[in-house]
C-alpha cells in the first residue's frame, strides 16, 4: 500500500511537472528588440535585459541581476534624459538607468504582458499593453492617461505631436490625442495589426495588417487613401509595419516576398523572393535595405531589389534590424549568438553570447 | 509526433469550433470538452464494467479464499490473482485505463488553449504554422479571450474589496471533489486497495486540478468543470451515481444493494 501511495503522489508530481513545462515552454523563447544610442546597444529578450559596447560586443550591464521567469519581448526605447523604457511579461514597465542597468523606477499598474515597445517623445511615454491599453506617463513614470482600445496593442505607436497613432490585434487602427488621450478617430481594418504604423511627410498614416494589405490613411480622420488593391495586398501575412524612405514604403510577408511600393514620385514597384517568412521591419540605408528572415538570412537588397546577397546567422530572425553608426545589429533567435553586428557590407564585427 | 497527432488536431478543432459558433472560446472549449467526453465514452463505460466487475469479484469467496491462503507469499498471491482474473475474464487494466487516457488530452487540450489564445508573438507564430489551410486564420485571430468574467488566457481572480478570490479554482477543486466521491465505487472489503486508492484521489485530486487551475490559463479550469460534470452525467445516465456518498457518515447505497445479494 505504501508503495502505492508513493506511485500515486509521483504521478500527480511528474503531471505537475509536465504541464508546468507545457506552460514554460510557450514562454520561453524569446522575441527579442534592440536599440542603440552612441556607446551602446540595448537588447531586451529572454530573462535580461542587455547593455553591449558597441566597439567590442562586450555586455557593460544586465537586468535583473538573476533571471527573470517572465521574458522582455518589448523593443526597449531611450528617453532624452537618459532612461531606457523597456516592459516584461511580469508586467511591468521598468526605467533603467542606459550607464549602469539599476532600475530608476517601475509602472506596476497594467493588467497584463508588455510586447510593443513603448514611444518616447521629449515629455512622454506612450506605452501600449496587452491588456488593451495604451498608457502615457511622464519621464517620471507618473500615469497621465489610458486609453482602452478594442484589443491587445503589440506594436510602437507613431505620433505626430498632435495624435498618437497605433493598431490593435482587433483590426483597428486608433488616433489618440496626445495630450488629452480621447479618441480622434479609429477605422477598421482587414486584419491584427501586429506592428507599428509609420507617418509619411504628407501626414498619411500606413498600417501593415495580419490579413497581408498595407493601408494608406488620411492621418487627420482615418479615412483610407488610394492604394489599388492589386498593389497594397500580398500573398501572406504582414507582421510589422513597413518602413517608409524617399516615398517608397519597403515591407516584407510570410512566404519570404520582400516589397517596395512608391507612395509619390516616380519610383517602380517591385517584388524580391527571400528565403524564409519576414516577420521584422526591413532597414533601408543609404542604398540598400537589410532585412532578416526566419531562415537566419540577413539580406542585403539594392533599391531596385536587385541583387539580394544572404548571410548565414545562426537562429531565426524576427526582429528588425537596427542601425548603430556604421553597424547593423541583427537579434537571431534560437541560436548561440543573442546580437550580431554587421558592417555595411555584411561583414560580422561581433556576436554577443550572454554569460550563463 | 505529439505536436502532429494530438495539439495540432486539438488546435484546429478548437478553431473550427470557434469559427463555427461566432468567435466565443469559452463556449469553443465547453463543446471541445463535449465531444472529446463523447469520444471516450466507451472507454470511461469499459471502466465503469471493470470496476463493478472487480468489486463483484473482491466480494466473491474464491478471491478471500486465495487472500487468505497466500496472505504469507505475496509473490503467489500475485500469481493465484493473475490466474483467477484469466479464469473470469476481467482486465484488471480496464478500471484504470481510461484515467490514465485523460491525462495526455488534458496536455494537450492545455498546450492547444494556450496555442490558440496565442498571447505572445512566438505563439502566434506557432499558431499560424499549425492551423490546417483551410482555416482562415487571418480572419480568426486574435481569438476572442473573453468569457464571461474570464481571460481565458490568464489564471483567473475575481476582486472582492480588494481581495484576488480564484472563484474558478475553487470551483474545479469543488467539483473534482463531488464528482470523485459520487462516482467512487462502493466496497464489502475494508482491506480493497483498490477503493483505499480512490479514496486518496479523492483527495488529492480536487487539490491537484485546483492548483492547476490557480495557477494555469482559466481555459483549463473550463475544461475541467465542463469535464467533471459531464462525467458525473455519464455515471448518471449509467445509473451509477451514489449521491449519499457526499453525505458524512452515509454508508453508501450500493454497497448495501451489494451485501444484501
Amino acid at each position: 500500500m505504501k508503495n502505492k501511495f508513493i506511485i500515486l503522489i509521483g504521478l500527480l508530481l511528474a503531471m505537475t511537472l509536465i504541464l508546468s513545462g507545457c506552460a514554460a515552454g510557450l514562454t520561453a523563447s524569446s522575441w527579442p528588440g534592440v536599440t542603440a544610442d552612441a556607446k551602446n546597444a540595448y537588447l531586451s529578450g529572454g530573462s535580461y535585459v542587455y547593455a553591449v559596447n558597441l566597439q567590442t560586443g562586450a555586455q557593460v550591464w544586465r537586468y535583473p541581476d538573476k533571471a527573470s521567469a517572465n521574458p522582455f519581448d518589448a523593443t526597449p526605447a531611450l528617453t532624452s534624459d537618459g532612461q531606457l523604457i523597456v516592459g516584461g511579461f511580469d508586467k511591468k514597465l521598468y526605467s533603467l538607468n542606459p550607464q549602469t542597468g539599476q532600475s530608476i523606477w517601475q509602472f506596476t499598474e497594467a493588467h497584463d504582458r508588455w510586447i510593443g515597445g513603448a514611444l518616447v517623445t521629449d515629455k512622454m511615454i506612450y506605452a501600449p499593453n496587452a491588456d488593451y491599453n495604451l498608457y502615457a506617463l511622464n519621464l517620471q513614470g507618473k500615469l497621465q492617461w489610458t486609453f482602452q482600445a478594442d484589443q491587445s496593442i503589440w506594436g510602437v505607436p507613431v505620433s505626430d505631436g498632435t495624435n498618437v497613432y497605433f493598431g490593435t490585434l482587433g483590426s483597428k487602427v486608433y488616433a489618440v490625442n496626445a495630450q488629452s488621450g480621447k479618441q480622434v478617430w479609429m477605422d477598421k481594418v482587414d486584419g491584427a495589426v501586429l506592428g507599428s504604423p509609420v507617418l509619411g511627410t504628407d501626414s498619411t498614416l500606413y498600417v501593415g495588417t495580419y490579413g497581408g494589405t498595407i493601408y494608406a490613411m488620411n492621418s487627420s480622420n482615418g479615412a483610407a487613401k488610394s492604394l489599388t488593391t492589386t498593389e497594397k495586398t500580398t500573398a501572406n501575412w504582414i507582421w510589422s509595419g513597413p518602413t517608409l524612405n524617399a516615398n517608397s514604403l519597403y515591407f516584407g510577408d510570410g512566404n519570404g516576398s520582400l516589397y517596395a511600393y512608391p507612395v509619390g514620385g516616380t519610383g517602380q514597384p517591385w517584388k524580391q523572393s527571400l528565403n524564409g517568412a519576414i516577420i521584422g521591419t526591413p532597414l533601408v540605408t543609404t542604398d540598400t535595405i537589410v532585412i532578416g528572415t526566419e531562415a537566419g538570412n540577413v539580406y542585403y537588397v539594392d533599391k531596385t531589389g536587385k541583387s539580394p546577397r544572404p548571410i548565414a546567422v545562426a537562429g531565426k530572425i524576427y526582429s528588425s534590424p537596427v542601425a548603430a553608426g556604421s553597424l547593423v545589429l541583427i537579434a537571431p533567435t534560437g541560436g548561440t549568438a543573442t546580437l550580431v553586428a554587421l558592417d555595411q557590407s555584411g561583414t560580422v564585427k561581433w556576436s554577443f553570447i550572454p554569460a550563463k | 509526433m505529439w505536436e502532429t497527432i494530438i495539439v495540432n488536431p486539438f488546435t484546429n478543432a478548437l478553431l473550427m469550433i470557434y469559427k463555427l459558433i461566432g468567435g466565443n472560446f469559452g463556449i469553443a472549449i465547453i463543446l471541445f470538452t463535449i465531444l472529446i467526453r463523447l469520444i471516450t465514452h466507451p472507454l470511461m463505460a469499459s471502466q465503469i464494467k471493470g470496476s463493478t466487475k472487480m468489486q463483484e469479484m473482491q466480494s466473491s469467496k474464491e478471491w478471500l479464499e486465495i487472500q487468505k491462503k497466500n496472505k504469507d507469499d505475496k509473490e503467489k498471491l500475485a500469481q493465484e490473482q493473475m490466474k483467477y482474473y484469466k479464469e473470469i475474464g476481467y482486465n484488471p487494466l480496464s478500471s484504470c485505463l481510461p484515467s490514465l487516457i485523460q491525462i495526455p488530452l488534458i496536455f494537450g487540450l492545455y498546450q492547444s488553449i494556450t496555442r490558440a489564445m496565442a498571447a505572445s508573438p512566438i505563439q502566434l507564430l506557432t499558431l499560424t504554422r499549425t492551423v490546417y489551410s483551410f482555416i482562415p486564420v487571418g480572419n480568426l485571430v486574435p481569438l476572442n479571450s473573453k468569457f464571461l468574467w474570464m481571460n481565458l488566457g490568464q489564471p483567473e481572480r475575481i476582486y472582492v474589496l480588494g481581495y484576488a478570490i480564484p472563484l474558478l479554482a475553487i470551483i474545479v477543486a469543488i467539483t473534482t471533489y463531488v464528482q470523485s466521491k459520487v462516482t467512487m465505487p462502493a466496497t464489502t472489503n475494508p482491506n480493497d486497495q483498490g477503493a483505499m486508492m480512490g479514496k486518496m484521489m479523492a483527495l488529492y485530486m480536487p487539490l491537484l486540478l485546483g492548483y492547476f487551475a490557480l495557477t494555469f490559463a482559466s481555459g483549463l479550469s473550463v475544461y475541467f468543470i465542463t469535464g467533471n460534470l459531464i462525467g458525473i452525467a455519464q455515471y448518471a445516465l449509467l445509473g451509477k451515481v451514489n449521491w449519499k456518498a457526499l453525505i458524512p457518515g452515509q454508508k453508501p447505497a450500493t454497497a448495501l444493494a451489494t451485501r444484501k445479494k
